[in-house]
């Protein structure tokens, strides 16, 4: 279908458009390129969680890996003289390595119990952080500038970040992957017995996922030039980079970044008009999304695409 | 507090036992509630600290426009809050019954996010104290010193947890709960009316964390934020106990009050460790024993 | 030489002893039936089988190799196949997709993705579901789960195949169709070892028949020879007729 094929490419040219959008305020409203980068951290956190989701690993430890890369990487470059690129690369494998640690302590834990335990897990590396001698305790720590501080070069490397985590996220829906993933996070015992390695892929997922999650933590770093235990190990980090899959469309690679393109976009807004206490609509959407729209904005767009079209509603989902 | 005053020897040692006791009794009241929602209704609640928050902000309120005492307004707290968590029940929590764990949780989730803001955008962020008039008091025990509200608060929560088991012991609608803990199906065929007894089980469960909200407003000072915490804490308890076990909660609040007090009083930098102990003990719980210590 | 064989396992949860000292060899290309009483074991026996349970003490070979604590997806890989009492599909999947698991995975030198489809579309055309294929699995209904069931155990291609009371809450017709369908993939190759508690079915199929009892097995022979064992018919007297509803699952996976 060619017009079908058209629409593909508009859309794509239209994303790009828009994700080059902001470099053209760089001089003019340099607010916007910065309102850019947070919705670009936002939405990989978002889509890297959603990687660990389609195992069916719910994690609240997501601000753990953010706050492991942006600590690492900080301390490499200020401690070491590790230049900053090196030192972002470094936080996503350190952040990788110790997901793969929890991984495997937590592998038995399942839904509630895996929540929790990841949580516990998080705020334990806050305090801990809170005592250590040499990570500033709880004051923090500054951060050497990324990329001289120019924002248009800085909004370009994490839109390149960004588009590696969606390259993978996209290859993981469409490979053998993808249904192992689905298995797992249905039935684990179903998946096992049929031969999937299921150890193997979740602490694999972890990984991935939370490699992510440290190099946008040692960006975020870098760009914002400060970092504390109270602002990157916060439940804020955790809930933030899963209430956007959830609003977006779990186990897609759109949804989660439609979801944080929505939700920070939202969050502007309503920071400017309601001031403090602006997170109630975080509240309020989670509670909705569940009661009413389960599937997330995604769903509902599968379902009217399929109402229009009626072809394969199923799949439109899950390729995202 | 205490570790201004380090000093070695029998009476120290006795000072942090008495203070960590003491420290249990809120602690058990807030997360006998928890375990009430999990054990009964089956919904692990992580609004659970907001109903707290409302309730030491009710008890804030009272004491400031009226000069009730917080300890004397608790049933008018605890009704009030008892009607909304009600009310969260047939809004949003009695949809979920059936849904998936992760939408339950999730569900909770949102809902503590949205209490918490909704009480930051109606009464500010900072922190308010309410100032009764027996709030410096204190009893003396030779060396031993016991804070006056302390003690009552203590007393209270302890005798509220204790009376709780026996209504789930000893009454026709407390059996009724332990029932449908124990077999849903089973229950619902006994013609026990499940959705009743959820409603009632979920309401009693956030009039209790309001009850230990309003004790709060005696001892420290109340701001939306405080919620997370005594959830957190209570979910550590619950951990300890064993997810849904309510029996052992008084044990388990035990274990979470020494520890806290131990390490604040003879770790060095304390203070700062004895806020992360119970996530230490939920880690180890969870990974050496998720079922639990006490069971 | 047997294919599988159980030296003396012994499985307990807590106080209760699901199986106890539990012995069994199963022959290449044989039809092999394990009943019993609810509660006597014998899902139990499956998991160790499979996988998803270590013994605490005893032996688990397959094909002469050492399994007693291998991980199942290692099991899957030699050739273990299995299905549940409690139909549990990939609710996100098609049909064929399901099966497609099996054939992605279930296979010690991995397939690739157009070979799998292909080999997992065959599967379903073998079990009757080939018109389904592009449903979801959701939309089944029981005799058509049941048959998924068997297609996904089928798509690792096992040498054994374990069916946990694949004929419970099937209409006679389904249930003949069913025995024909189990006769046809132990001629192509597969060994069975079955657990069912719908006796006709049993007698229809099994070779050997094996009667476990709180755990422990109380007769082994032909069936006409374990029905006609006092021991045996004690242990179904009174249990009668519960024997022919499901259940077993009182020590289930978890």
């Amino acid at each position: 279908m060619s017009g079908r094929r058209l629409g593909r490419a508009l859309l794509g040219a239209a994303v790009i458009a828009a994700a080059l959008l902001p470099l053209a305020f760089e001089r003019t409203q340099p607010y916007y390129v910065q309102l850019a980068i947070n919705v670009l951290i936002f939405a990989t956190l978002a889509l890297s969680w959603d990687l660990l989701a389609r195992t069916g690993q719910l994690s609240l430890a997501h601000a753990a890996f953010y706050g492991l890369g942006a600590y690492t990487s900080v301390l490499l470059t200020t401690r070491a003289g590790v230049p900053i690129p090196l030192g972002i690369a470094a936080g996503g494998v350190v952040a990788a390595a110790v997901a793969v640690l929890l991984g495997f302590l937590t592998l038995r834990l399942r839904g509630i119990y895996f929540a929790i335990a990841t949580l516990a897990f998080t705020e334990t590396l806050r305090v801990i952080t809170n005592q250590l001698p040499f990570t500033g305790r709880a004051t923090g720590l500054i951060a050497p500038a990324l990329l001289g501080g120019q924002r248009a070069a800085q909004y370009l490397l994490i839109l390149g970040i960004l588009v590696m985590l969606v390259v993978v996220s996209w290859w993981i829906n469409r490979s053998r992957w993808h249904f192992a993933f689905i298995a797992i996070r249905t039935n684990e015992e179903v998946a096992a017995v049929m031969g999937v390695d299921v150890v193997r892929f979740k602490v694999l997922a972890f990984a991935i996922s939370a490699f992510f999650a440290g190099v946008v933590g040692a960006y975020y770093a870098h760009v914002f030039l400060f970092i504390s235990p109270l602002e990157v190990y916060s439940l804020a980090v955790s809930v933030g980079a899963l209430v956007a899959p959830i609003f977006g469309g779990l186990y897609t690679t759109a949804g989660p970044l439609i979801g944080a393109v929505v939700l920070r976009a939202g969050e502007e807004v309503l920071r400017s008009t309601v001031g403090s206490g602006y997170p109630i609509i975080y509240g309020f959407l989670l509670a909705v999304v569940i009661l009413y729209m389960p599937r997330g904005l995604a769903g509902l767009w599968a379902a009217a695409t399929a109402r229009l079209s009626r072809r394969r509603p199923m799949r439109e989902v899950h390729a995202g | 507090m205490l570790t201004d005053r380090r000093e070695p020897g029998i009476e120290t040692f006795l000072q942090v036992v008495i203070f960590g006791v003491l420290r249990s009794g809120l602690y058990s009241l807030t997360s006998v509630g928890l375990a009430l929602a999990v054990g009964v209704v089956g919904i692990v609640n992580f609004a659970h600290g907001e109903f707290l928050m409302l309730g030491a902000f009710l008890g804030y309120w009272l004491f400031v426009s009226y000069g009730l005492d917080p300890l004397v307004a608790i049933p008018i707290g605890a009704a009030v809050v008892f009607l909304l968590g009600a009310g969260v029940y047939r809004l949003g929590i009695q949809r979920v019954l059936r849904a998936p764990e992760l939408n339950q949780m999730l569900l909770t989730f949102g809902i503590s996010i949205f209490l918490q803001n909704l009480a930051i955008i109606l009464w500010g962020g900072d922190p308010r104290v309410a100032t009764v008039s027996y709030k410096a008091n204190a009893v003396s025990l030779g060396a031993l010193t016991v804070g006056v509200p302390q003690l009552v608060v203590f007393g209270l929560a302890m005798g509220l947890t204790l009376s709780l088991y026996g209504v789930l012991g000893g009454t026709r609608i407390g059996k009724a709960m332990r029932a449908v803990a124990q077999n849903r199906l089973g229950a619902s065929l006994l013609g026990i009316e499940v959705d009743r007894i959820y409603l009632l089980a979920f309401g009693l469960s956030t009039a209790l964390a309001g009850t230990a909200g309003m004790m709060i407003t005696l001892q420290l000072s109340v701001s939306p934020f405080i919620g997370l915490l005594y959830t957190l804490k209570a979910f550590a308890i619950i951990v300890i106990a064993g997810l849904g076990n309510i029996n052992g909660v008084i044990y388990a609040s035990l274990v979470l009050g020494l520890s806290e007090a131990f390490v604040e009083f003879y770790v060095p930098q304390g203070g700062g460790w004895a806020e992360g102990v119970f996530f230490f003990l939920i880690l180890l719980v969870l990974l050496v024993r998720p079922r639990g210590l006490f069971r | 030489m047997s294919l599988l064989a159980l030296g003396s396992v012994t499985k307990a949860f807590g106080g209760l002893v699901a199986v106890s000292d539990l012995s069994l060899e199963v022959r290449p290309g044989e039809i092999f039936a394990l009943i019993g009483p609810n509660g006597a074991g014998k899902s139990t026996t499956f998991n160790l089988i499979s996988g998803l349970m270590a013994p605490d003490s005893g032996r688990i070979a397959f094909d002469g190799t050492d399994v007693t604590t291998a991980p199942p997806a290692q099991r899957a890989h030699l050739g273990i196949g299995r299905t549940f009492q409690v139909m549990q599909p990939f609710h996100d999947m098609t049909v064929m997709e399901n099966v497609l698991v099996g054939e992605l995975f279930g296979h010690t030198v991995p397939k690739s993705m157009a070979a799998a489809r292909s080999d997992a579309a065959e599967i379903c055309a073998l079990v009757g579901l080939a018109h389904l294929a592009d449903r979801p699995a959701t939309a089944l209904g029981l005799a058509d789960l049941k048959r998924l069931e068997i297609a996904r155990a089928l798509a690792t291609h096992p040498r054994l195949l374990l069916l946990d009371e694949v004929m419970a809450g099937l209409t006679p017709t389904e249930a003949r169709q069913a025995v024909a369908a189990i006769r046809e993939i132990r001629d192509r190759g597969t060994t069975v070892l079955l657990i069912d508690h719908v006796m006709s079915s049993v007698r229809d199929l099994a070779e050997r028949v094996a009667v476990l009892n709180f755990g422990r097995k109380i007769a082994e022979g032909s069936f006409a020879e374990v029905a006609a064992d006092p021991l045996v018919i004690e242990a179904y007297l009174g249990t009668e007729h519960t024997a022919d509803r499901e259940g077993d699952g009182s020590h289930g996976a978890h």
